[in-house]
Formats: C-alpha cells, sequence, structure tokens
C-alpha cells in the first residue's frame, strides 16, 4: 500500500518522542490506516481524565488529510456530540502531503487546552466559556469525571 | 431521523401511498399590516418530515392550486398543512394553518380513503379561523384490523416539534449528514408519472416493456409496499404480523449510533481483539463498517440468478446498490434538481439554446465543398447509405474523398492550387515556383499573419466553420428513412435502452421518429428534443449508479468508479456512448453535460494537472504541492505507486513497472506528478470509458470530432446560451481590483465588444462549464457552494490571464493597455493548452 511506508514512519517516530501527546497507541496490524489512543490534556478542567480518539486515514494519503474523532465524550466547544472536531491543520485548504501527524496531535492538544469559542461547534458551550467561564468550568470537570477515561500511568 | 422504522430492514414498515390534492383556499387573513394582497402557496409536511410546496398564486386571496402530492405514510400519520404567504424581503408570513389526523378519518371511512374531499377550517395562532381550504385525498386502503387504534393521538403533534428540535441541532453541530441524517421526504408528486426514474431491474429482458408490476401500478391504487410483500411472500418477513410502526421518535444526535437495530439479517460479533465487526447472513459476508439499515420504504430483494437489488417502495424503483442514507439523500437532490430542471421554463431555456441552427438544419447536397476529384463517384448502396467509389483504383470507401484530412478554411496563398493525384490524394502545386508538393502551404512552423487582436491566426478557431464540417459529415452519412422509437413515459431510461442497443448503429443516423406510449403524435423534431432532454437526466440518476457528480455541488458528470455493482454497468455505458452519439449527429442538446476532462478524454487529449482542480481540488492542491516545493527534506515517503478505495476495497497500483520500490525524489518528481495525474483520471473507470466511447464511435467515428477542443464539443453537446453581460457585470466580485479599476473597466468593455459564442468561451475558461445555472450568475457554484464570479489582480502585466475553475476566478494581471488584455485574454481563452491555464 502506497500510504503504509509513510504512516509506518510517522508511527514509529510519534513512538520513540519523548513527549508524545498520544498515549496508548493502537494501530492494526492489518489496518494502518486506523489509528486510536489516548488524548491526555495538561490543562483544567480536562487535565484529570484522558479521551480516546480515532485518526482515520484515507486511502490517498498524503494527498488527502486524515479525520479525527473523539471516542470519549468532552464538553468542548469545539468538539460537537458525535465527537467531530473541526482542526484548520488539516482542512482541505490547509492541508499539504508534508504535514504530519504529529504536527497535527500537537494541533489538537493546543484547541483542547486552549478552546476557541469564537469558532464553534457547540454554540452553547462556547456561549457559556465565553459568559461564564466559572460554570464552564465547574461543568466541564464534572462531566469530564463522568466521562472521561482513565490517565495511562507513565 | 427515522431509522427506528427501518429497524426491520425496511421490509416491515408499514407505509401507504396517499394521493393528496390542494385543490383552492379563500383566505380572510391577507397576512399582515399592509392591505395589498398575499402571495400564497402551500406547506405540506406528514409527520414532520420537510414539506412539499405548492406554486406561489400571485396577488390573491383566492389562489387555485389544483397540485398532487403522493405522500408516504402510516394509518397513524399526521398531515401538516399551512398556506404562507411569499415574502422576498422578510420571512413567509403565516396565513393560515390545519392539521389531519389520519387514523379517526379512516375510521370513519372503514379504512378508505378514496376521493375523500372535504372543505376545511384554517386557523392561524390567536386569530381563529383565517380561511377555508379544499383537500381531497385519495388512494388509501387500509384494514384497520391491523392497525388498532392508539390512546395518543396528539402525540404526533410533539414528533412534529421534536424532530424540528433534532434537525436544529444536528445543523448547529456542523456536521454534513454523515450517516444519521434525516430520512428521505416522501417523493415528490409525479404528474405524468414522467420523472419516476426507471428500474434497473436485473436481467433486463428486452421484450418486457411493461416492467416489473410494481412500477406499472396507476395512480391511487394500493401501494406496492403492501402487494409487493403479498406476491413474493417468500422475501418479504410477514409483514401483518409485524406490530403496526408508528411513526419513529426523533433520535438524537447525542445517542451513539450502536443503540440501532441491525438491519435483517445482520450479526455484530467480536474478534479476539475485542474490535467488532459485522456478519451479513444474506450475503455471507463480513465487514468492519456497521451497516446502516435500509431507509423507510426499502426492501431487499434476490432475483433469479441470486444476485441481490434493492426494491425502493417509495418510488416504486429498484438498484444494485444498497441505499445508504448518503445515497439516498444524493438521490432526493438529484431529484429535487431534476424536478427543477423538469419544468416548461427549462425545457424552455433549452428549446432557447443554440449553435448556428441555419447551419444546422441543412446542408445541401453538392456545397461548398464542390465536385468531387477527378474519377469519383458518390453512390447510395442497398440500405441507403452514402459511399464514394473511386473509379482510378477501383476501391470504395465511406469517406469523402473531399473532407479527408484536416481542410484548411484560409486560402492558399498567391499562385497556389490545389489537386487531387489519381488516387484521390491531395497535392499542392505552387505556380511561382512550378515545384509541387504535398505539404500544405497553409500549415508549417510559421505562426503567419496576425488576426483581428493581435493572435496569429493560427490560434484564430472557426468554430462556426468546424461544425460546419461536422454537419457535413453527418449529412452525407445519414441514411434514408426514419428509425422509430418507441417509449413510455415511466420506463423511458429501460425502454430506450432497450430500442437502442437492439438497432443497428447505422439506423440510429436515420431520422429519428420518437414516439411516447400513449401519446402518439408525429414527431417534427420537438419530441426527439424532448427525448434527447429527459434521458439526459435519467443517465445521471445516481441510483443506476453509472456517473456521479464531479464535485459537491456541481452537475457535471463524470464516470462512477463504482459502477460495477451494476452488473450490466458496461451495456448501460456503450448504450449512453450510442445517445450521446445522437445527440451530436442529430444536432439535440442534452441538459446535463460532462466534466471538460471527460471531453477531452472523447478528444484522445492528454490530461494535464490543471484539469484536475476541477474534480478533485484537494488532489490538485497537494501534487501542485510537491510540484512548487523541495520535496527532499519533509518526508514525504512517495514511491511510484498509488492505492485507490472502490467499493470498500484497496486497489493498489504501480504507477510504473517497479514502482512500489522507486523513491520520488526531486529530480524524478516530474515523472511521479505526470503518472499520478494520468491514473488520477482512469483509476477505476477505464473499463467503462472503452465501453462508453465504442458505443459513440458505432455512431459517430470519434475521428470527427478532431477538429474540435473539450470546449467546443461541450458546447455542441449542450448549445449555446445567450448571456446576460448586466447579470454577469451586477454579479461579479473583485478581489484586488475595484469595481472602479481601469483594467476591470476594459474588462467589461471587451465581453461587450466580443460576440456569445467568444464568451461562452470566457465563461467555459474560469468556470469549466458553458453551463449557467437557472438563476443567472447569481447562483453559479463552485466546488465549495455558491461562488460568484471573481476576477482577482495577479501577477505582472507579462502574464497570461490565469482560472480557478473550483472558485470560479479569473486571475486578471494589471494590464497597461486595452489593447493589451485584449490580446492577452484573446490568447488566454482561444488556446487554454500550454497557455492560460498554468
Amino acid at each position: 500500500m502506497a500510504a503504509t511506508r509513510r504512516l509506518q514512519k510517522e508511527l514509529s517516530d510519534i513512538r520513540k518522542s519523548e513527549n508524545n501527546i498520544l498515549k496508548n497507541i493502537q494501530v492494526d496490524e492489518s489496518n494502518i490506516l486506523l489509528w486510536q489512543g489516548l488524548l491526555v490534556p495538561e490543562n483544567p478542567p480536562y487535565n484529570k481524565g484522558a479521551f480516546k480518539i480515532q485518526i482515520d486515514f484515507p486511502a490517498e494519503y498524503p494527498f488527502k488529510p486524515p479525520k479525527i474523532t473523539f471516542k470519549t465524550k468532552i464538553y468542548h466547544p469545539n468538539i460537537d456530540e458525535k465527537g467531530q472536531v473541526c482542526l484548520p491543520i488539516i482542512s482541505a485548504e490547509n492541508w499539504k502531503p508534508a504535514t504530519k501527524t504529529d504536527q497535527v496531535l500537537q494541533s489538537l492538544a493546543s484547541l483542547i487546552n486552549d478552546p476557541e469559542p469564537e469558532h464553534p461547534l457547540r454554540a452553547d458551550l462556547a456561549e457559556e466559556f465565553t459568559k461564564d467561564k466559572k460554570k464552564f468550568m465547574k461543568n466541564a470537570e464534572e462531566f469530564t469525571k463522568r466521562n472521561s477515561e482513565k490517565r495511562p500511568i507513565d | 431521523m427515522g431509522e427506528a422504522t427501518s429497524a426491520s430492514g425496511g421490509s416491515g414498515a408499514q407505509f401507504f401511498q396517499l394521493q393528496v390534492t390542494v385543490a383552492s383556499a379563500k383566505l380572510t387573513n391577507t397576512g399582515g399590516l399592509f392591505s395589498s394582497k398575499p402571495d400564497p402557496f402551500l406547506e405540506l409536511s406528514v409527520d414532520g418530515q420537510p414539506p412539499r410546496k405548492t406554486e406561489v398564486c400571485k396577488k390573491t386571496v383566492t389562489p387555485k392550486w389544483d397540485e398532487h402530492f403522493t405522500v408516504l405514510v402510516t394509518p397513524y400519520s399526521h398531515l401538516e398543512f399551512k398556506v404562507l404567504s411569499q415574502n422576498t424581503v422578510r420571512n413567509n408570513t403565516l396565513l393560515g394553518h390545519l392539521s389531519i389526523d389520519l387514523y379517526p378519518l379512516l375510521e370513519e371511512n372503514q379504512g378508505k380513503c378514496s376521493k375523500y374531499t372535504k372543505t376545511y377550517t384554517l386557523a392561524a395562532d390567536g386569530k381563529g379561523k383565517t380561511g377555508d381550504l379544499v383537500v381531497t385525498l385519495d388512494g388509501m386502503t387500509v384494514n384497520l384490523a391491523k392497525f388498532p387504534k392508539k390512546t395518543t393521538n396528539h402525540q404526533a403533534n410533539g414528533q412534529v416539534a421534536g424532530a424540528k428540535a433534532a434537525a436544529r441541532t444536528s445543523r448547529t453541530s456542523g456536521t454534513s449528514g454523515h450517516g444519521r441524517a434525516a430520512p428521505p421526504p416522501p417523493n415528490r408528486p409525479v404528474n405524468r408519472g414522467a420523472s419516476s426514474p426507471q428500474s434497473t431491474l436485473p436481467s433486463s429482458n428486452s421484450n418486457q416493456t411493461a416492467a416489473s408490476p410494481a412500477v406499472a401500478v396507476p395512480n391511487g391504487i394500493v401501494p406496492a409496499v403492501a402487494t409487493g410483500a403479498a406476491d413474493s411472500g417468500s422475501e418479504t418477513p410477514g409483514t401483518a404480523s409485524a406490530p403496526p410502526q408508528q411513526m419513529p421518535q426523533p433520535s438524537l444526535p447525542n445517542v451513539p449510533p450502536n443503540t440501532e437495530p441491525l438491519p435483517a439479517g445482520w450479526e455484530a460479533r467480536k474478534d479476539a481483539q475485542g474490535r467488532y465487526y459485522y456478519v451479513d447472513h444474506n450475503t455471507k459476508t463480513t465487514t468492519w463498517e456497521r451497516p446502516q439499515p435500509l431507509p423507510p420504504g426499502w426492501e431487499r430483494r434476490v432475483d433469479p440468478r441470486g444476485r441481490v437489488y434493492y426494491v425502493d417502495h417509495n418510488t416504486r424503483t429498484t438498484t444494485w446498490q444498497r441505499p445508504s442514507t448518503d445515497l439516498v439523500n444524493n438521490w432526493h437532490s438529484w431529484q429535487d434538481w431534476r424536478n427543477n430542471r423538469t419544468t416548461a421554463t427549462a425545457m424552455e431555456a433549452l428549446q432557447n439554446r443554440y449553435l448556428y441552427p441555419n447551419m444546422a438544419a441543412v446542408q445541401p447536397e453538392n456545397d461548398s465543398l464542390g465536385a468531387l476529384p477527378e474519377g469519383w463517384e458518390k453512390r447510395v448502396d442497398a440500405n441507403g447509405r452514402v459511399y464514394f467509389v473511386n473509379h482510378r483504383n477501383r476501391t470504395t470507401q465511406w469517406e469523402d474523398p473531399r473532407t479527408q484530412g484536416i481542410i484548411q478554411e484560409d486560402p492558399l496563398p498567391e499562385g497556389w492550387e490545389m489537386r487531387y493525384t489519381a488516387d484521390g490524394i491531395r497535392y499542392f502545386v505552387d505556380h511561382n515556383s512550378k515545384n509541387t508538393t504535398f505539404q500544405d502551404p497553409r500549415g508549417g512552423p510559421s505562426k503567419g499573419p496576425k488576426g483581428q487582436y493581435g493572435v496569429p491566426v493560427q490560434y484564430e478557431r472557426s468554430f462556426k466553420w468546424k461544425l460546419g464540417q461536422f454537419r457535413y459529415l453527418c449529412s452525407s452519412n445519414s441514411l434514408p428513412g426514419h428509425v422509430k422509437i418507441t417509449i413510455s413515459r415511466e420506463g423511458m431510461f429501460e425502454d430506450s435502452f432497450n430500442q437502442i442497443m437492439r438497432l443497428q448503429p447505422f439506423d440510429l443516423r436515420r431520422r429519428l421518429y420518437i414516439i411516447f406510449k400513449g401519446e402518439e403524435g408525429l414527431d417534427y423534431g420537438g419530441v426527439a428534443r424532448e427525448w434527447f432532454f429527459h434521458l439526459s437526466h435519467d443517465v445521471l440518476n445516481p441510483m443506476y449508479c453509472l456517473f456521479e457528480y464531479a464535485s459537491n455541488s456541481n452537475y457535471s458528470l463524470q464516470i462512477n468508479p463504482g459502477s460495477s455493482i451494476n452488473p450490466e454497468h458496461l451495456h448501460y455505458f456503450r448504450f449512453i456512448g450510442r445517445f450521446i452519439a445522437m445527440a451530436l449527429y442529430h444536432g439535440k442538446f442534452i441538459d446535463s453535460g460532462f466534466t471538460l476532462p471527460f471531453y477531452k478524454k472523447m478528444l484522445s487529449k492528454k490530461l494535464v494537472i490543471k484539469d484536475l482542480e476541477s474534480i478533485d481540488s484537494e488532489f490538485y492542491s497537494s501534487l501542485m504541492w510537491i510540484k512548487e516545493n523541495n520535496i527532499e527534506e519533509c518526508g514525504l515517503e512517495l514511491y511510484f505507486s498509488a492505492d485507490f478505495e472502490v467499493l470498500g476495497k484497496i486497489d493498489p497500483h504501480d504507477l510504473k513497472e517497479g514502482g512500489s520500490e522507486i523513491r520520488v525524489t526531486e529530480e524524478n518528481k516530474e515523472e511521479y506528478i505526470s503518472l499520478m495525474t494520468n491514473w488520477r483520471f482512469t483509476r477505476g473507470v477505464e473499463e467503462q470509458t472503452k465501453a462508453f466511447l465504442e458505443g459513440f464511435n458505432e455512431v459517430v467515428p470519434l475521428q470527427w470530432l478532431q477538429y474540435f477542443d473539450e470546449r467546443e464539443l461541450e458546447l455542441m453537446l449542450c448549445g449555446m446560451q445567450e448571456i446576460d453581460v448586466d447579470d454577469w457585470e451586477r454579479n461579479t466580485i473583485y478581489r484586488h481590483y475595484q469595481r472602479s479599476s481601469r483594467q476591470i473597466g476594459w474588462l467589461w468593455k471587451f465581453v461587450r465588444e466580443i460576440d456569445n459564442e467568444k464568451r461562452t468561451r470566457l465563461l467555459q475558461f474560469v468556470t469549466g462549464t458553458c453551463r449557467l445555472p437557472v438563476g443567472g450568475f447569481a447562483e453559479l457554484i463552485g466546488s465549495n457552494g455558491p461562488q460568484r464570479f471573481c476576477v482577482e489582480k495577479v501577477g505582472k502585466e507579462t502574464w497570461l490571464p490565469r482560472s480557478h475553475t473550483c472558485f470560479n476566478r479569473l486571475d486578471l494581471p494589471p494590464y497597461k493597455s486595452y489593447e493589451q488584455l485584449v490580446e492577452k485574454l484573446t490568447l488566454a481563452i482561444e488556446e487554454t493548452e500550454g497557455f492560460g491555464q498554468e
């Protein structure tokens, strides 16, 4: 497969790197186009849990960008109820074949740590975030405790 | 969100067809403070589904619509009528509404709704009675014993609100209807039954004209869902025993998809790693992807040869492809578009398209080409086909010796003469130097004198002249008599397929005599025109899986790489090839065209990277990035191989021998880009293209097209429409230019000076097609939705203008004079290859 070598290299680079953002990366030997892993944000209110995400690479990778979905529910203005996230680096306009998954993950991590309420996917949460930050933090923290995965021990 | 209904794979859902006729209304509420009369129209919605709408009646309080809607209902359905006044600026004003619960009505009439006409009272919130509405319900018979009375008849109301709320939520969540979109609304009414898409029923038997019983059911009979179940009892799990289905509760977006039941015959299993996979016991296959249940009203069947197909009882059609929500949505958007196009206005617009009618009509025999060369004779064979005899060497041929080779229109230089050898080969005599040569003195490397706009004459095309040549080839190869093609409106695609493929290709060059069954009349061309118009829509029907839209919102056709899911697809492509050739041959237009790269393929022209832009802009951008950047240090890990996913399978392909071991480097990347471009255009569509071209070539030899370029080919097939320059200018936006910029003034001056053909060519250069939306330039669409014509200041005055067809954008350098702009723009639009577009 044409995308295999590229993805294998990216995968081993990510696994080797010191501060990798994605923990417990699982990739099926028979299908390297599908990755799963745990995202462990550093900032509150998400730093109490871990979030399972899935990365789907198209067969035409790296000509077409990957898609990212949250498998763990998250209380976040930029992630909708279905776990879809709008990340500029993998949008059709910005995608470059040289963009690495590692960069995509870094961009994802910074979006999770610092929400962008001005580009919301969930308008209700964005409003809460801007108008009543305290309430938002409280709700998000509770939601995280209730729904998120356990953080892996390093 | 109605997947719940289809829990049993569609076959258990008890849907009935109901004919709703909205006759007229009398309104006492005129809709607001203004005393002027409203422009009323009516919306009908069943159980909160997207509404169907009537036409708007202008300025009246007694609108007469007389429109019929065929809707899918259950005995518990709830019909909601809203009379609204159309406002151009404000939201539409509600003039009155009416709710009808079917169940009590059916109870009252012993389960029958047959020509039930009643004048209902319209009401508006807080205003009481606002008018009367005359409605007829017809064509529904239900055995009420199977449908017990429910205690809560008002539940439907709650659902309406719930469904709307859900729709709103899913919209704001910014999703693109992925998998969980709303169920298909009931089909639009089919007046005359003309627009019902025809079945690609398995083993399409050429004698079978009546098609399946499901297709031929006239209006107002118990719908196919009920009869179908009775007929083929073995296939359909007992509908009688299944509890009647209440309309589905809208499922909220945050419910995980896994709670939905699997379609009948499917099972979810876990593998050793705890991952789910799905077993389809019907076909004995497995897949990783969770199957979507069949949409409401669909049923899975198996034909006598064991092949699985799917019946859509909503529209009484069949397809090979398992209907996903996406497919059904595609089909609905196609259907809406088709219904839009099939209006009288669109047909009229098509009638107004033209090429050069005087030439297209009749090219008299023994015309401008002059007499045949010495020793040649024109004859007609027993079948009436014209051929040519060369008495000198005793050969015959179909081709006219006068049009063999490319004839140039411009005169020979002073002192030159053209002659033919004994064998009919053309040669040239130069009386000045007393030499002879086979070399045409008008060709050659010299670009020759400059023409009207400072462009070398050689680059000036003469579409009119080329068209004349083509028409001459057509008329000289026509056969006497006519060919009769009888089709039914309901079965247009299948009927046309059967008849056209049964005839000899040369028969299709006789005069066409098209008859719509039951509408016998003389075809003086109008009926044929209608046939080409309608059939060109039907080949696009996504249910046939033959063609797909080139991009999200662009209705240009390209071959669907997954078409092999339809086992007969190559026969259909051959048929469509013949059909398209017939349109060209008989000088008729089709309403939906192909992509420009597809026309290039018909002309066997090489496809270049720029051609990718309009059909796959993401792929194009990535390839361009590789072209424009140094790729040595960025770890692309590319090799001379590529993958393509079709019908869920990934198909690896080496771009050249051993390609998967050859790394792409800065040195060999040009070769890679060129191979990749070529592969992108051919992947998954080679066989189909071949079948199409073979079918085409049988009717019109492809060499006859050699005069034309792809833009001209599109024009020939779709016709030109008169371009409204005011509308164009009004709906153009600018980047880094102002409306008042000098160059913009020059641009519009130029557009106004050139003729319609050149304007069309400019339009093609920038938008990729000569076709305009029905609403004109204001509704122009790019690859990401609405996209107005845009002119951007780019580059230096020495550059040629460029275009970006996926954004409808013209890059116009800041030229220093009007003359310069005219010269550069003409060069760019006349000779796009190797010039304007990169």
